[in-house]
């Protein structure tokens, strides 16, 4: 059943102020989401700064200064820093995107900071991805086939490895997932955009032997059908892809088998 | 009613399903189609407005009481009942699962079922007995 306000434990307060660094003439503001489940407070914004002559232009840059230099307590995910891990993922002036690919010059004023929207908070900037990986699983993002394998290896024509581009640069970051509000309402039932996207590139792929299986299993009233075309997963995909599309396809593909059938 | 708890484990598994498969993509193609029908009628619909602005009664039983205009207006109404009846299974999806979801959808398909038979009966009564 659908929550329409925040419990009061869970409404975020204002919380305390970072001194700024000492000597610095550039200053940069954030305010940046921080809860601890092992305390009994409610979510706080803290407020930062961070000296902009001393520090790499993105946020991720900003994030890791904090870190290092003013309060190592806060807590996020990162590792590639180029765009490619998907791990720094988070909510940045209200857009979903990758710490590491956006700069702080993108906006002025406060930069604002917080976890993905409406998934489980682990600490800080780090939501718990875990139905959104067992989502990914249930698509079986693998190749599946019943003929005997090939003695090297399963080849693919030009033209069909063509047919998977735009879909397999999916890093599978949640930003698209978590920006959906069907995703936010059916977050359990509704596989949501990043693992449909894959579910996609899978169904195309000319050397998968199984698509009336795969079909057999996404097809189901919250699995596929709650997207409704919002288009926010294609608006927010870091790697500038569109999941929406790729949906658009699977009900395509349902509705050419329902009406051969 | 509280649903079922639904566990990583029953995500995880590419079989769960949560609700009717195949009628979930006839469900979507009826909404598609009626959807688009809608588009083609709402030119009819648009065309009775503008005539009958500031008429009496008179010139619409005129009007609706032609054949021409009347049956389409009778099929328009079957098929918005059956759009809202569908763009209403949606929402109501979402909110209850069970007993409870098979009750409120009875009660949808009911009053989808009155707004179409009074509908129709009115306009039929308007063409055949004017």
């Amino acid at each position: 059943m659908a929550e329409l306000t925040l419990r009061k434990a869970d409404q975020p307060q204002k919380g305390k102020t970072w001194p700024k660094p000492e000597g610095a003439t550039r200053l940069r503001e954030f305010h940046i989401y921080r809860y601890d489940p092992d305390k009994a407070d409610n979510p706080r914004i803290d407020t930062y700064f961070v000296d902009l002559d001393d520090c790499g232009p993105m946020i991720l840059d900003a994030l890791l200064y904090i870190k290092n230099r003013t309060d190592p307590t806060l807590t996020l995910r990162r590792s590639c820093r180029e765009g490619i891990c998907g791990s720094c993922s988070m909510n940045i002036n209200g857009l979903n995107t990758l710490a590491c690919t956006k700069g702080m010059d993108d906006s002025s004023g406060p930069i604002k900071i917080y976890p993905l929207p409406h998934m489980p908070v682990v600490k800080d900037l780090v939501p718990d991805l875990s139905n959104f990986y067992a989502q990914h699983r249930a698509i079986e993002p693998w190749l599946k086939t019943t003929s005997p394998t090939p003695e090297k290896e399963w080849t693919q024509s030009v033209e069909n490895r063509a047919k998977l581009d735009g879909l397999y640069e999916c890093i599978l970051c949640a930003c698209c997932s978590t920006s959906c509000p069907s995703y936010w309402w059916n977050g359990e039932k509704y596989l949501g955009p990043a693992a449909l996207l894959q579910a996609y590139r899978w169904l195309i792929d000319s050397r998968d032997e199984t698509q009336p299986e795969r079909l057999d299993n996404l097809e189901d009233p919250f699995k596929l059908y709650r997207c409704h075309t919002i288009m926010n997963c294609a608006q927010v995909c870091p790697k500038g892809l569109n999941p929406a599309k790729a949906i658009a396809q699977i009900k395509k593909m349902m509705v050419d088998r329902k009406v051969a059938a | 009613m509280r649903e079922t708890p639904i566990t990583k484990t029953i995500i995880a598994d590419p079989r769960s399903h949560y609700g009717n498969g195949p009628a979930s993509t006839r469900h979507f193609i009826t909404q598609r189609v009626t959807g688009l029908v809608n588009v083609v009628f709402l030119g009819l619909l648009l065309f009775l407005v503008v005539r009958l602005a500031g008429q009496d009664r008179t010139d619409l039983v005129a009007v609706i009481g032609n054949m021409v205009v009347g049956l389409p207006l009778m099929v328009l109404i079957a098929i918005v009942a059956v759009h809202m009846r569908n763009g209403m299974r949606d929402t109501l999806e979402d909110y209850f699962a069970g007993r409870m979801y098979r009750l409120v959808m009875g009660l949808n398909t009911f009053f989808c079922l009155v707004v179409a038979l009074a509908g129709i009966g009115a306009v039929a009564k308007i063409v055949f007995w004017g």
